[in-house]
């Protein structure tokens, strides 16, 4: 049967994609694939892990971890989204050095149950796709901001919690940034979001530069496992403009 | 001339038959048990919410005085409700004459529309925690187990308890508000029985809930409180009865492990999903739900821990 459809497409010159079979059968494959990765080729791929809880306990706060060091070798970008979320794209994470490991944690909004999608693109320019099932009452995209209920959240803005562990021969980088991530569903407040943050060594090497979404949950908490050891700087910016900076 | 029954008759005397049916369906078949001189217990199962069960995960009870019977909690749903005040009534002639409702969980108040010609008290945390959550808690409940919530809707408590003695139709009730589980917690010792109605404060081979917990070391100086009462037979809010220390011994252990846990993965800067993997002891297997209570406690506790085990980086 999959013969078949290929055989088919190829007849009526349908591009590559159009044969993919979505292992998931999700009707919003094609629909994300196209809008995200192009027409860059694609495979499904076990060794790109998504893991997250089996529901959203807190559909505001939804731990989701994008792990393809399975792959063992060199990744050019990876990127992640939520199917059936209004706003759908987590975040894109170029790696720019090979000390940055194709991993990345981060917590997200879930306005009801849906796939998490993950697609990490190799050096040879295939995405490779993971995905995971994460079922929610939902409404965690448009609930209330918590951030905004707190007073004196202005003056906290951009504060940066962090540590740094190191396990064997990669250290995890943690942060946690303090800003209300709003996504301009909710009570009139206009989009109000980190969007870029960029980590570079103690010599200002490059080593990834991340840009984030306003899926990705208020006082955003951020993973990256990163081989050498060393100060490790990052740069952050809203896209109202307000830049933070951090060191750990 | 031979008489054909019209086609609309067949279909109504079906709908009838089948909605019957559908209403049997929805027995939640409760049966009270003595567990001591007046007092009746009706214990739910220690699984979660699911359609097959239709709430009834939760224990309720009810004391018959010669002042009326104070029934403490109502259950997850208006059917339930219905059936308790039911089920009373095949015990006792004594009509109701008060809730108690232990905190705000759903399964312990969702049956209130049964019982709004008398009294429903609680402390007055509990009435605010249902005023702000009750809504959202309702919605998930018809979401968790489909349709036996039909027709429930929120009912507010109409008193306000005070702790400390209760004195109702001879049985000396001691009024504890605590707060370990929920922030407004009612645990109820009748003196004369020595029955502890421990409300959500103990679960027993059932997995504690943590959605509104203060923290973890409040909810131990809890258990500690209510174990030094002079108690005879321990009712917990789930799981089975005890007349010894076991639920105390049992919870005590579950949240030791549970903090040092999550104390230990904010150490080493994990992050949930490494944390709702970690192995389950042993001991607990005996525990119903451990596992999805360790992903429901992660995602309410974990960011306080990270918090204390991050500092600030910026510059």
């Amino acid at each position: 049967m999959f013969r078949l459809v290929c055989l088919l497409c190829l007849l009526l010159g349908a591009p590559a994609w159009a044969a993919e079979i979505d292992p998931q059968g999700s009707p919003m494959w094609q629909f994300h694939r196209q809008r995200l990765l192009g027409t860059d080729p694609v495979r499904f791929d076990a060794r790109v892990v998504v893991r997250a809880p089996p529901f959203a306990e807190d559909a505001r706060q939804v731990p989701i971890e994008v792990d393809a060091r399975g792959l063992g070798r060199p990744v050019r970008r990876m990127l992640a989204w939520a199917e059936l979320n209004p706003i759908p794209h987590i975040f894109t994470l170029q790696l720019q050095s090979p000390r940055l490991q194709p991993f990345l944690s981060v917590r997200i909004r879930l306005e009801q149950a849906t796939l998490i999608r993950a697609a990490v693109q190799t050096e040879d320019g295939v995405w490779r796709v993971g995905s995971a099932h994460v079922e929610a009452a939902g409404g965690g995209c448009t609930a209330p901001s918590v951030v905004r209920a707190q007073p004196g959240w202005e003056e906290r803005l951009g504060q940066v919690l962090g540590g740094r562990y190191p396990r064997g021969e990669v250290d995890r980088l943690r942060l946690s940034v303090a800003h209300p991530m709003d996504n301009g569903l909710v009570g009139g407040i206009p989009e109000f979001y980190l969007e870029r943050a960029e980590l570079h060594d103690a010599g200002g090497e490059r080593l990834g530069r991340l840009e984030l979404f306003p899926a990705v949950s208020e006082n955003p908490t951020l993973g990256f496992e990163l081989r050498g050891g060393g100060r490790t700087g990052l740069r952050l910016r809203d896209n109202n403009g307000n830049e933070f900076a951090a060191e750990l | 001339m031979k008489r054909h029954v019209p086609l609309w008759a067949l279909v109504l005397l079906l709908g009838l038959l089948g909605g019957g049916a559908a209403q049997a369906a929805y027995d939640y078949r409760l049966q009270p048990r003595q567990i001591a001189a007046d007092t009746w217990l009706l214990e739910g199962s220690t699984e979660n919410f699911a359609e097959g069960n239709g709430g009834n995960i939760v224990n309720c009870a009810f004391i018959v005085t010669e002042a009326g019977v104070l029934v403490i909690d109502s259950g997850p749903s208006r059917r339930y409700g219905e059936a308790l005040r039911a089920a009373i009534g095949e015990v006792t002639e004594q009509p109701v004459a008060r809730l108690l409702l232990t905190h705000h969980h759903p399964d312990h108040v969702l049956g209130n529309q049964a019982f709004t010609d008398v009294p429903i008290a609680a402390l007055a945390g509990t009435t605010e925690l249902l005023r702000e959550q009750g809504e959202a808690m309702t919605e998930n409940m018809y979401r968790l187990v489909g349709d036996w919530m039909r027709g429930t809707e929120l009912v507010l408590p109409t008193e306000t308890l005070q702790p400390g003695v209760f004195e109702f139709g001879g049985h000396r009730l001691r009024l504890l508000a605590l707060s370990g589980h929920t922030g407004a917690d009612l645990a109820i010792l009748d003196e004369r029985t020595g029955v502890l109605f421990a409300g959500d404060l103990l679960f027993h081979q059932r997995a504690l809930t943590t959605p509104n917990s203060p923290g973890l070391d409040v909810w131990l100086a809890d258990l500690q409180t209510l174990e030094a009462l002079p108690w005879k037979l321990l009712v917990p809010g789930h799981g089975p009865l005890a007349a010894d220390a076991a639920p105390f011994v049992q919870m005590r252990d579950y949240l030791g492990w549970l903090d040092a846990l999550l104390r230990g993965a904010a150490v080493r800067g994990e992050d949930m999903n490494e944390v709702i993997r970690a192995p389950i002891p042993a001991r607990f297997a005996g525990i119903s739900l451990t596992r999805y209570e360790l992903i429901r406690s992660v995602s309410h506790l974990y960011p306080r821990y990270e918090a204390q085990a991050l500092r600030r980086i910026d510059q």
